[in-house]
């Protein structure tokens, strides 16, 4: 009857997971930084490398630049959708929520592909537009950041609108409608009372996009024509061509601490733990 | 393992795999041959106890897919038919690391391996690879470029100009200066994401003529001046990074001009619409794929300079260029080319006059530090 | 209901957001119906060709089955191994298990790519790769997150008092959880163990890494045609995964309709 040894039985049903996850999980990623650290000879050559490489920082540099145009591009368009379903929608709002779950759940891979049937030089998009005469040669709007980033915020966007949905879920209408009867108009209710309100949520989904975009690898890799390089494609380059382990894995162990910065960041301002912990589906 | 840095072109033997899977989808490969190219593949672990058992039967070693179903029917049945001795071809892969994993730890089971020369100049230094016999093998019946020591030529591709005339309206560019010249050839081009066969066009971009271009490559300044190239036209530039998608790319109309293998725009001359696919050999590279024999190989050096010797037969060589669009390291079997296709021969005497010999030395020397600087330049 | 301007603007743009989000998926239906033998829209008529190219190759079949077969397997073990670890969890609830709970989770901050070049050297070594077994081993690892969120979720509301009660009028911890706690985490487990089937099914780069030839699963199937022989059955494939999926949330919103 004692706690202690009903903590011993806990514990023995909370270590095969961790068990497994450690060995196979963690332990492998350890030795990612082992290897930047000792391929192809021991030393610190692998980052210094790096460091030193234009190709390393433009990648690195464009790979922010794109996860960021992603996530503010989320985070509009997403708080629209969010705020429409939690606050306007009524015999609407299990099918704007399906609306938003179905390309949650279709893969990654396969939105991927639809965006490379529409913005290919001769997709569906220029074939539209050059059969309405609208323009007379294809666009182009593949092979180049604006497809990637116009796909990404596609792929992206259900991770931005599910936590801003869950925090205005829990937001009482109270506040506004009190500003509204002191005689506020409906932009200076919503700007003053409840935006401010959202912004647990508005934060949480942006961590979330921008995480997420940082490490991303499909999308980029099948929209970017090789010259949009995210850091994941330079580090499956490294490797797959080249073989090249210890560049390949310091780039990796690069990713995960400026991901872990981010986070760390973002800790500032967001409930890491409501955010990443409880989440519900 | 990697205490060395293998510059072998894999990536085009390992394209053969995919050339297969597309002709298993048109036809013309059968289900039973492709389920043969499959056993083919898992072959090894058996492979390995029969090979030691049975002293008199050679193992050649490729890298998988149609090329091993090519090998098994041109080479290794022709040769079984004429001296009884079983043949077999396995079709895992004999990269450099294998093969000296091999060679040291005692148990040998590969007797013969198609590689390249990258991977064979550093097999030789480490002394993983027997010295071609020549007084079986036949020098004279190998282009002489592609003789070595250690190693010899048995088939060619080549990177060639590829064009669509209709997305050009017409107008085909002849050299590679054209090709960098965006303002009268509009349209995207297609390059490798890697270096390999890339920068010897860029040079010949500059003017410089083809027997030059390794000279001009062999220093920092002309490195620079070939990757300085890319930076110019990258704007009109999409990488392929895998045979398929450079032919996809032809196919999808999404580029009007690339430097690609000879072996894909072999499948794209008939899978594209009339006059809407040309490719020329004029100023290409030509890289040649080639024999080792692993040291203390089981079937034991003559047998395998005999089965050398026997690939060489021309006509066989000929064949394989049929089948699947390598050329052959003969000279001789230029003549014997069909004439439909003699033009997509690489190694026909009036290709070979138009295209400079991929230089592996120089890769082994430079394509570490150019192949950042090559990045960097598409990229930024 | 008040037409402001305001609403009006937040109403338009909500749907026109929501037809950016279906509409690009919707376009795979129409391609796989064409009659043209490369990806483009019907150009005379509609042709179930690309359909019929699908069932027809053993390969599509093979690796479609196999994503089926290996989802089942991991939706499996990740449901028993993290509704165990997120109901021990639950009862401890103290700084320990929080720590052990945010090591479940690093799986879904990880960068893919990253994971998946662990997992390939470490593999290696362990002679896993181009094996079912490597696969599902490193697909369950990617699920138990999903899997432990979701049944914490549903562990939310049960009252702490109850197992508590069970407890002291003599029940065993395993009498305890059967009876009381995994009713509650039932909704959990079911959630998780779909998002596990789902999360193994659409998984795609651990995959390249670690499988070659023996393994094939339907996202890498996906991928190479994508990337060799870009052709309409890639777009068949994907219709009819968009179409089951339309169904199953089709069936999750009326559910949660007719629940609610």
């Amino acid at each position: 009857m004692s706690r202690l040894s009903d903590s011993y039985r806990y514990w023995f049903l909370v270590l095969p997971a961790l068990t497994i996850m450690i060995v196979f999980y963690i332990w492998p990623l350890l030795g990612i930084w082992q290897i930047s650290l000792t391929e192809p000879k021991a030393g610190i050559e692998n980052y210094t490398r790096m460091f030193d490489s234009n190709a390393v920082t433009t990648s690195f540099i464009l790979t922010f630049r794109i996860a960021i145009k992603t996530t503010i591009g989320c985070l509009i368009l997403g708080y629209i959708v969010a705020y429409v379903i939690s606050n306007f929608a009524r015999r609407a709002k299990p099918l704007m929520i399906a609306l938003v779950l179905l390309p949650f759940w279709v893969s990654v891979l396969i939105r991927s592909f639809s965006w490379i049937v529409l913005l290919g030089r001769s997709g569906i998009v220029n074939d539209t537009l050059i059969g309405a005469g609208v323009i007379d040669s294809p666009l182009r709007l593949m092979h180049n950041e604006f497809g990637v980033v116009l796909a990404m915020i596609h792929v992206m966007l259900p991770f931005a609108v599910l936590p801003m949905m869950a925090n205005m879920r829990g937001i009482s209408g109270a506040y506004v409608d009190a500003a509204r009867g002191l005689g506020a108009s409906e932009f200076t209710a919503f700007r003053k009372v409840y935006f401010p309100q959202t912004m647990p949520g508005v934060m949480s989904g942006a961590l979330l996009v921008f995480v997420l975009s940082l490490g991303f690898y499909i999308t980029p890799a099948l929209l970017g024509g090789g010259r949009v390089l995210m850091i994941s494609e330079y580090i499956t380059y490294q490797i797959q061509e080249f073989l090249n382990w210890g560049l390949g894995s310091a780039l990796s162990v690069a990713l995960l601490v400026a991901t872990a910065i981010v986070i760390l960041i973002a800790a500032r301002f967001v409930n890491l733990r409501s955010a990443l912990l409880e989440r519900g589906s | 393992m990697n205490d060395f840095n293998d510059t072998t072109d894999h990536e085009a033997k390992a394209d053969l795999i995919e050339i297969a899977a597309y002709k298993y989808k048109e036809g013309r490969l059968t289900r039973r041959g492709f389920l043969s190219v499959m056993a083919a593949l898992g072959v090894l672990p058996a492979l390995g106890s029969k090979a030691m058992a049975q002293a008199k039967e050679i193992v050649v070693v490729n890298w998988g897919g149609r090329a091993s179903e090519v090998l098994q029917e041109v080479l290794c049945d022709t040769y079984t038919a004429e001296t009884g001795i079983p043949v077999i071809v396995d079709g895992s892969g004999p990269s450099g690391g294998k093969i000296r994993a091999m060679v040291e730890s005692g148990a040998v089971v590969w007797d013969l391996c198609d590689s390249g020369m990258g991977t064979a100049l550093i097999l030789t230094e480490q002394g993983m690879i027997q010295p071609i016999d020549y007084s079986i093998v036949d020098k004279d019946k190998v282009l002489p470029a592609a003789v070595y020591e250690n190693a010899v030529g048995n088939y060619v591709y080549s990177y060639v100009l590829a064009a669509n005339p209709k997305l050009l309206g017409g107008n085909v560019p002849q050299n590679w200066e054209d090709v960098w010249n965006v303002k009268d050839f509009p349209g995207m081009r297609t390059f490798r994401k890697s270096v390999r066969g890339m920068l010897e066009s860029a040079t010949m971009a500059q003017g410089v003529p083809m027997a030059e271009v390794y000279d001009a490559l062999g220093t920092d300044d002309g490195i620079k001046a070939a990757i300085d190239k890319f930076r110019q036209l990258r704007e009109n530039i999409i990488v392929w990074g895998s045979g398929s998608s450079s032919q996809n790319l032809f196919l999808q109309e999404e580029v009007a001009i690339g430097n690609i293998w000879s072996t894909r725009a072999h499948l794209l001359k008939d899978q594209m619409d009339e006059g809407t696919f040309t490719a020329s050999f004029d100023g290409g590279v030509l890289a040649p794929g080639v024999w080792v024999v692993p040291k203390n190989n089981p079937a034991g050096s003559e047998e395998v300079m005999k089965f050398i010797a026997h690939g060489q037969n021309p006509e066989l060589q000929v064949k394989w260029l049929e089948m699947i669009g390598s050329g052959p390291a003969n000279p001789q079997a230029a003549a014997l080319v069909p004439p439909e296709l003699q033009k997509w021969n690489p190694s026909s005497p009036e290709n070979l006059a138009t295209q400079i010999f991929y230089n592996d030395e120089w890769y082994a020397k430079n394509q570490i530090a150019a192949e950042e600087m090559y990045i960097d330049a598409l990229i930024n | 209901m008040k037409t402001s301007g305001f609403r009006i603007f937040f109403m338009t743009g909500a749907w026109m957001v929501l037809a950016f989000l279906l509409l690009p998926i919707l376009v795979v239906v129409p391609v796989s119906l064409t009659d043209t033998s490369y990806i483009g829209l019907p150009k005379e008529g509609l042709s179930l060709q690309h359909y019929a190219a699908y069932f027809q190759d053993p390969r599509w079949l093979s690796a479609t089955w196999a994503s089926i077969w290996i989802g089942g397997v991991v939706a499996l073990c990740a449901t028993v191994l993290g509704t165990a670890f997120a109901i021990g969890c639950w009862f401890l609830s103290d700084r320990a298990s929080t720590v052990a709970r945010w090591i479940l989770i690093t799986p879904i901050l990880v960068p893919p790519v990253v994971q998946s070049l662990g997992f390939y050297r470490f593999w290696v070594t362990l002679g896993l790769i181009d094996t079912n077994f490597g696969v599902i081993l490193a697909h369950t690892l990617l699920a138990l997150p999903y899997v432990s969120i979701s049944v914490f979720a549903a562990l939310a509301n049960l009252d702490r008092r109850i197992p508590q009660a069970a407890r002291s009028l003599g029940a065993s911890v395993w009498q305890t959880v059967r009876a009381v706690v995994l009713p509650a985490a039932m909704p959990g487990m079911v959630t998780g163990g779909i998002f596990a089937f789902i999360v193994s099914f659409d998984e795609i780069v651990g995959v390249l890494f670690i499988t070659v030839r023996n393994v094939s699963t339907l996202p890498k199937k996906i991928w190479e045609g994508i990337q060799e022989d870009i052709d309409p059955t890639i777009a068949s494939v994907a219709t009819m995964l968009v179409m089951l999926t339309l169904v199953v949330t089709a069936i999750t919103i009326w559910r949660g309709r007719t629940n609610a």
